[in-house]
């Protein structure tokens, strides 16, 4: 057979490159290692979910791939920059641009209309505001929040609450969605509706997506799922094409 | 925008804390405005004696002292009897034949009716023009401060000795109407002098003297035994000691005398107002003058204002240094408190600032949120305190006595006479001082200027900014994942 006649598909660019990346943190005298010789690819697009008790380092691999924290050693590549070493800066506007977070407590400015929260992810790219209300309006709407726009935090459910922070979260465009517990917070129902949500906006935008949460429940829909433990990333599960 | 719309959110949602640190703030800086407006009360009336004695636009007065006396001017003998006449005082003569010399000559009958300059020695005319050709100086002008004494001698149709009468008597220069005392009266009734007066018998009477002796426009006053017509009547400020009657500076020249000499004063001045040309040039121009006139007694309105005693000297003190630290300890305080509950707050929205820095916020962006937060803190405070000096002021007004204040005045050496008198058969019983005094009653009037207003704008403006940047710079060395950690 003509090796012309085989269809191969182009080799993917990992969007995320970690090498060797540990974090650990100095606690009294005690040095607590939270994340240890980690090497992980990440592909555009991909969703990828990290399970692992509380304490065992998600959230810090999390922080670490949002470029909210850097790493003790070791490499993050994001799209062929390294976030351990690269100016604040940079970092900054790569959180403003790239990087969309979702919380388990929300972290909703407590005294800003819904509107207003979504909004104030768009303040860092200089949008205009003609634009940027433009913008957050369908943001709300794709969360289906469009008549609660006016209302503070304080007036809305837990399941709302983080429905305005996928909103906040996904107004910029970003390249990848970084999800803490995101229906941590939540009851069942509310957490089973928001994880439809984020995998409906995950599939419809092609977003990279990484989402750490203890409940089996809420993973088992990712490409592939890792178990962290102790600081360390092993993967059990990939699905991925 | 967005900055204005989370500034109003945060302030409404903090409103108990930020109306505490505003009015923290405001104590501070009404305590600051009552303060100046007190300061600037009490400077005002002393401001008040200076223009009085030494006018409006004068900022240095030129003087020299008075040449020790050879003889008395004026004594006395009685032939027989006994008796006193004391300055001011009722005398008490027993016999008509009493003896008063003036530069000895000496009179038993008549009346006597001398104009001395008794308590400056005398300068050259020549020296106003000189002084008004020194750098700094805009304009000199030389005056005689004078008494006019009159004695009564007895006689046979009146054989006791009246008490002596003083007056005293400002020979002003006319060429200069906005230097010397006649420069702060306010004119009641007729004109005041005109270049076609220099050489006339006219007068300008201060009102309280005209009020006493009631005179009028038209009327006439005797200085020297020449009678003048007065053609105009002066009000000088409430808290002043004015000469009694205003004469043209030639008329004065003529008929005062030197009693150091017991020669006329034709030519000559004992005083020169001078105005400088700028208000930071008072002192370079009081050195030229002490250097161009090493013997002469140079005093700015400032030196003046260091000699007033008295109850407003007292309450210069304490506005100046009392009510000065206690406004700078309370302002201190309340940027302190400010500053504490503002890193307070911030510490309570470490997640909040983790948020905004996970959302891809500058930290500048955040501290400026957080100081313009503080700086429109402190502007309502700074309004309130506002609100609080004007009432402070109010309250100042409503209850402050008057003050007294005793001042160095070459026009109350009139009040007192300054020669030696004889009564009958007695020695010498009164004597005036070389330099007199007089104490004033002083109204108070604080107010609040538009300086302290300033000053009390940047205050608030200042102290906002004190507490935002504590606040702003513990927000900004936060690490975005150390802030986020705190919310779980």
């Amino acid at each position: 057979m003509d090796i012309s006649d085989q269809i191969i598909p182009a080799p993917v660019a990992p969007l995320y490159r970690l090498a060797g990346v540990s974090r650990s943190y100095r606690k009294g005298q005690r040095e607590i290692l939270a994340v240890r010789d980690l090497d992980l690819e990440i592909r555009p697009g991909e969703w990828l979910a990290v399970q692992g008790k509380t304490g065992h380092g998600k959230t810090t691999l999390l922080q670490l791939l949002g470029g909210l924290d850097r790493p003790t050693r070791g490499r993050i590549e994001f799209a062929g920059e390294d976030l351990a070493s690269a100016a604040e800066a940079t970092v900054r506007k790569l959180r403003a641009r790239s990087f969309g977070f979702i919380f388990q407590t929300f972290n909703l400015i407590p005294t800003l209309t819904a509107q207003e929260n979504v909004e104030a992810a768009l303040i860092p790219l200089g949008v205009r505001r003609g634009l940027r209300r433009a913008r957050v309006a369908a943001a709300l709407d794709s969360v289906g929040l469009v008549d609660r726009a006016q209302h503070l935090p304080g007036e809305l459910s837990g399941g709302q609450q983080q429905r305005v922070a996928i909103a906040r979260a996904l107004v910029k465009e970003p390249r990848v969605l970084l999800a803490d517990e995101p229906t941590g917070n939540l009851d069942e129902d509310t957490r089973d509706e928001i994880m439809a949500l984020i995998a409906a906006l995950w599939r419809d935008r092609g977003l990279t997506l990484v989402l750490v949460s203890h409940d089996s429940s809420v993973v088992r829909r990712a490409q592939r799922i890792g178990v962290m433990t102790g600081g360390r990333l092993s993967i059990r599960q990939d699905t991925r094409a | 925008m967005f900055f204005l719309t989370y500034l109003r959110r945060e302030l409404r949602r903090r409103m108990r804390q930020a109306i505490f640190i505003a009015l923290g703030l405001a104590v501070g800086i009404g305590l600051v405005i009552t303060v100046l407006g007190a300061s600037s009360g009490v400077r005002a009336a002393q401001a008040k004696v200076l223009r009085a004695l030494y006018g409006i636009g004068t900022d240095v007065t030129v003087t020299t002292k008075p040449k020790p006396l050879s003889a008395a001017p004026i004594s006395g003998r009685a032939s027989s009897g006994s008796g006193a006449v004391g300055s001011g005082s009722a005398g008490a003569g027993s016999g008509p034949h009493a003896q008063v010399c003036i530069n000895g000559k000496c009179y038993s009958s008549g009346t006597i009716d001398t104009l001395l300059s008794v308590n400056y020695g005398s300068l050259s005319q020549r020296t106003a023009a000189a002084i008004a050709r020194l750098h700094g100086v805009s304009a000199a002008a030389g005056g005689l401060v004078l008494t006019d004494n009159r004695i009564v001698l007895p006689s046979s149709s009146s054989p006791s000795l009246e008490p002596p009468t003083s007056v005293s008597v400002d020979g002003t220069d006319i060429s200069h109407p906005r230097l010397g005392p006649l420069s702060d009266g306010r004119l009641a009734a007729g004109r005041t002098f005109t270049a076609a007066d220099a050489d006339s018998d006219v007068a300008v009477v201060d009102a309280n003297y005209a009020a006493a002796h009631k005179l009028a426009v038209g009327s006439a006053v005797t200085v020297a035994k020449t009678t003048f017509k007065v053609i105009g009547i002066v009000t000088q400020p409430q808290a002043s000691s004015p000469p009694q009657v205003y004469i043209p500076l030639a008329r004065a020249q003529a008929l005062a005398t030197d009693p150091a000499t017991g020669k006329s004063m034709a030519g000559e001045v004992n005083t020169v107002y001078v105005a400088a040309a700028s208000a930071s040039g008072i002192g370079a121009v009081s050195r030229e003058i002490q250097h161009l006139l090493p013997q002469a007694t140079v005093t700015s309105s400032a030196d003046l204002a260091s000699e007033i005693t008295g109850s407003a000297g007292s309450a210069a003190k304490l506005a100046g240094d009392l009510g000065k630290w206690l406004a700078v300890l309370v302002l201190l305080a309340a940027f302190a408190v400010a500053s504490l509950l503002t890193m307070a707050a911030v510490a309570r929205r470490v997640p909040e600032f983790g948020t905004l820095k996970a959302l891809g916020w500058r930290s500048r962006r955040i501290v400026g949120q957080l100081l313009g937060e503080s700086v429109a803190t402190g502007i309502i405070g700074g309004l309130i305190g506002v609100g609080l000096g004007f009432a402070g002021v109010a309250i100042i007004d409503k209850i402050a006595p008057k003050l007294s204040a005793t001042v160095p005045s070459a026009s109350a050496a009139g009040s007192g006479l300054q020669t030696q008198t004889i009564g009958p058969g007695s020695g010498p019983v009164a004597s005036g001082s070389a330099v007199g005094h007089a104490t004033i009653a002083v109204p108070m009037s604080a107010s609040v200027t538009i300086g302290a207003i300033l000053l009390a704008v940047l205050l608030a403006v200042a102290g906002g900014l004190l507490a935002g940047s504590f606040g702003g710079w513990r927000a900004a060395r936060l690490r975005p994942a150390a802030a986020l950690a705190r919310v779980a």
